[in-house]
């Protein structure tokens, strides 16, 4: 394609080709940091194309796509070009990843002990992972967590931090305005703005550490820890990961031991504060 | 089949158990599905030998030595439903 970036996040290697420069010059900004990688043989491939030859041009419109692609995935803005890219990324990962069982759910680490938090779009995970990546922890990843098949670790998988609607002010007053991206308006989320991790995130992102604490974060109203069966955390784990069935016995393995050895917690938190109250509070006492 | 039924368990569909509080979740290593079962499913499965040839009246009566299952005539139907929900499942096989 006439423009392209080959980036690696954690383990994965993704040569992103777009019909445009904007997508690939924002993406080159904001991984700046990241290895580079030009001429290395990618783990996944993704694509901006248009979704006709005239709409290069013409109200140009971007139609998502590489080596796993949805058929019925919805054109986006060129405006919205790199939150196409990020998509596309994630894409690949969730259907093409199979070195690792993958989780839905955001990573943070401390003294090689890794919090994992995970929850429906909406629940903050995201938004607590960035945080507590600002407050003397690793952030390791928004998305994805890697659950080693053998060792049983977290591995991480930094990307940009995709932060929407109201946890754009929130953390964008915690990070300062030079870690975040441009401000994509009116997506099919909402306003969406990416946010740069900390370096020690990117230098130390093939690093990974023992799951020690599992949360189901729930920002909302209320303020509650509760307790959260092994039946139930399985079945929530199972519907997170986008592999866990391809993986076959090693999946079931790796998952039902991490279920077995990790304590976890539902919590329900009104505020950033909450929650770091009961993050603190429960890292002392169970994890 | 029911209770006049026979049924066998086949060693291809040998499962992995592993207990989860008062559940236990079965992979089925030649489906590549897991089974998530509670009492007494394990238990029935339990008393099932590879290749050999059970009523839902043989179990019954194994199980009764172990548990209180209560009166005969209302276990043992339970127990046949038990059998072909887990033929429908693949991890039974009619005999």
């Amino acid at each position: 394609m006439r423009h392209d970036l080959t980036l690696r996040i954690g383990p994965a290697t993704f040569r992103i080709g777009s019909a445009w420069a904007g997508p690939i010059d924002q993406l080159a900004r904001l991984y700046a940091a990241y290895p580079q990688v030009e001429g290395a043989i990618a783990d996944f491939t993704v694509r901006l194309q248009p979704t006709s030859l005239a709409r290069r041009w013409v109200r140009p419109s971007i139609f998502i796509t590489g080596d796993h692609g949805l058929a019925d995935a919805a054109p986006m803005s060129l405006s919205h070009g790199l939150l196409a890219a990020e998509m596309g990324m994630n894409l690949q990962m969730a259907l093409g990843w199979r070195r690792h069982l993958l989780l839905h759910a955001s990573s943070v680490e401390k003294d090689g002990r890794v919090l994992v938090m995970t929850g429906e779009s909406g629940s903050g995970k995201s938004t607590l992972a960035a945080l507590l990546g600002e407050r003397g922890w690793r952030f390791m990843g928004d998305e994805f967590a890697l659950l080693d098949l053998d060792s049983g670790a977290i591995l991480p998988f930094p990307r940009l931090v995709s932060l929407k609607n109201r946890a754009i002010d929130v953390v964008e007053d915690a990070v300062g305005d030079v870690r975040m991206g441009p401000m994509l308006r009116a997506t099919a989320k909402g306003d969406i703005r990416h946010m740069v991790p900390r370096a020690d995130a990117v230098a130390r992102m093939d690093e990974g550490g023992k799951p020690a604490l599992l949360l189901f974060p729930r920002f909302g109203p209320d303020t509650d820890i509760r307790a959260v069966g092994q039946g139930e955390i399985f079945m929530r784990l199972t519907q997170a990961s986008t592999n866990y069935v391809a993986l076959g016995e090693p999946g079931f393995a790796a998952l039902t031991r991490f279920v077995q050895s990790v304590p976890a917690r539902a919590i329900d938190f009104p505020s950033g504060e909450a929650a770091f109250e009961m993050v603190d509070r429960l890292w002392g006492e169970v994890a | 089949m029911g209770i006049t039924g026979y049924y066998r368990l086949d060693a291809r569909d040998a499962t992995h158990a592993c207990l989860l509080d008062d559940l236990v979740l079965l992979y089925h290593p030649r489906s590549g599905q897991t089974h998530m079962v509670i009492s007494p499913v394990p238990e029935i499965l339990d008393q099932m030998c590879i290749d050999e040839r059970v009523s839902a009246a043989d179990l019954h009566d194994r199980l009764a030595q172990r548990f209180d299952l209560g009166p005969r005539a209302a276990a043992l139907p339970e127990i046949a439903a038990h059998l072909d929900a887990l033929v429908a499942l693949g991890l039974v096989r009619p005999a």
